[in-house]
């Protein structure tokens, strides 16, 4: 059994709305917890959410220390507690629940035809990590790397360009390919461990029915671990980009 | 692995909302607040460090002030005891001087009184001296009688 988006066809595109269903609302989770950390905020008697939104702050002003100067990276701020609570609340979404619909062929919602891929019956899912889509994490991995090569040109124009072709001129194809892999990469590694574990999830359920319980709740702790650890990587290597192409190794 | 492009471009749009949302309602003015306790944390160590300096320079002062007033102290009493030690002198020198003037005032009235005493005797003794000898003179006439009259000086002089 087989889980499948419920993908429908319109203005000559298909669209995932489960994706998009799962998009708006861990969008909407991450603004308002957000909100509700600020809400009341105060320079001298901070509320303990606040403290808790200060304490995320100082982890991403951690992160992006360690790969260098907080001076220069100081700009990058707002996005990486962006990207790590975007991606961190994305990751937790699909692990408590799955919410599966039934669809027979010709099945409709708000009037728009489901696609089943030619099935007669598919089992729909529609509560899922959204970084459990590769779409989704490719669309992430796009708005930092295109903001790691605007900032390389912009703020490192020299070296920008220079670094394409060294240690010599020959290497510009290997230089192109380590550009294009770092994005590949990126939006693979979290589309691939958040959507095994939700397979996981799916199979032990799935397979084991009752008997699945026990490791059931170890994989989602495991999950719990690894949506953690993502989270963290992707913002991680955000950061590490942004300083390669920003920062100019003084040479001697 | 099948990718959906709309979700892609959705959550492209999705995700940019969300930073511009997050950057203007949340952490911009978090950051606002956390640079804001950053300058309060630096003013109060800076006042605190002034409070500091401050007090210790009034310990100093206070030091000193308390140096001083022992100082002032120990000067009065030294100023009182030579004070009194003079004044006591004084009274002791007067005293003396007055006994010595009382003395020498006694002898001087016990000079005169003596001087005078002598000058009235001496008077005395002349008047007498002459009444002894007009009473010789008057009663030479007869040996006897001037006899007797001997042994009745005497006898007045021995009665007196």
């Amino acid at each position: 059994m087989d889980h499948i988006a419920p993908i429908v066809h319109k203005w000559g595109m298909e669209f995932d709305l489960a994706a998009i269903f799962m998009i708006i609302v861990t969008s909407i989770i991450v603004f308002v917890l957000a909100r509700v950390c600020v809400r009341g905020a105060s320079v001298d008697k901070p509320t303990k959410m606040q403290n808790f939104l200060e304490w995320v702050i100082e982890f991403v002003v951690g992160i992006i220390g360690t790969t260098m100067d907080f001076k220069k990276g100081k700009p990058y701020l707002t996005l990486g507690l962006a990207l790590i609570m975007y991606i961190f609340v994305g990751n937790m979404l699909g692990l408590p629940l799955g919410i599966v619909s039934e669809a027979h062929h010709g099945a409709t919602i708000f009037g728009m035809e489901l696609d089943l891929g030619g099935e007669e019956e598919g089992h729909i899912a529609w509560w899922k990590s959204p970084t459990a889509d590769v779409a989704v994490t490719a669309a992430l991995t796009i708005v930092v790397i295109l903001l790691t090569h605007i900032e390389g040109m912009r703020r490192n124009t020299k070296h920008y360009f220079k670094h394409y072709f060294e240690p010599y001129i020959p290497f510009l194809p290997l230089n192109l390919i380590k550009e294009v892999s770092k994005p590949l990469s990126l939006a693979l590694r979290l589309y691939g461990n958040i959507f095994a574990g939700e397979v996981m999830i799916g199979v032990i359920v799935g397979g084991l029915s009752w008997a699945g319980v026990i490791p059931l709740i170890v994989w989602q702790a495991f999950s719990v671990f690894v949506g953690t650890i993502q989270a963290f990587i992707f913002v991680m290597l955000t950061m590490v980009y942004m300083s390669q192409a920003i920062v100019h190794e003084e040479k001697h | 692995m099948h990718i959906v492009w709309s979700t892609f471009g959705i959550q492209l749009v999705a995700f940019l909302i969300l930073f511009w949302l997050l950057k203007r309602y949340a952490f911009g003015p978090l950051f606002g607040i956390m640079e804001q306790r950053k300058a309060l944390i630096q003013s109060q160590l800076d006042n605190a460090e002034n409070s500091r300096k401050q007090a210790s320079q009034q310990l100093e002062e206070q030091k000193q002030a308390l140096q001083q007033a022992r100082k002032e102290a120990h000067d009065i009493i030294e100023q009182a005891r030579a004070t009194s030690s003079k004044q006591a002198d004084d009274i002791i020198g007067t005293a003396k001087s007055e006994a010595t003037r009382l003395k020498d005032d006694a002898v001087r009235d016990i000079d005169s009184e003596k001087n005078k005493a002598i000058a009235a005797l001496r008077g005395e003794v002349g008047g007498m001296s002459v009444a002894i000898a007009s009473k010789i003179i008057e009663k030479q006439i007869d040996e006897k009688s001037q006899e007797q009259l001997v042994d009745q000086y005497l006898k007045e002089v021995g009665s007196k």
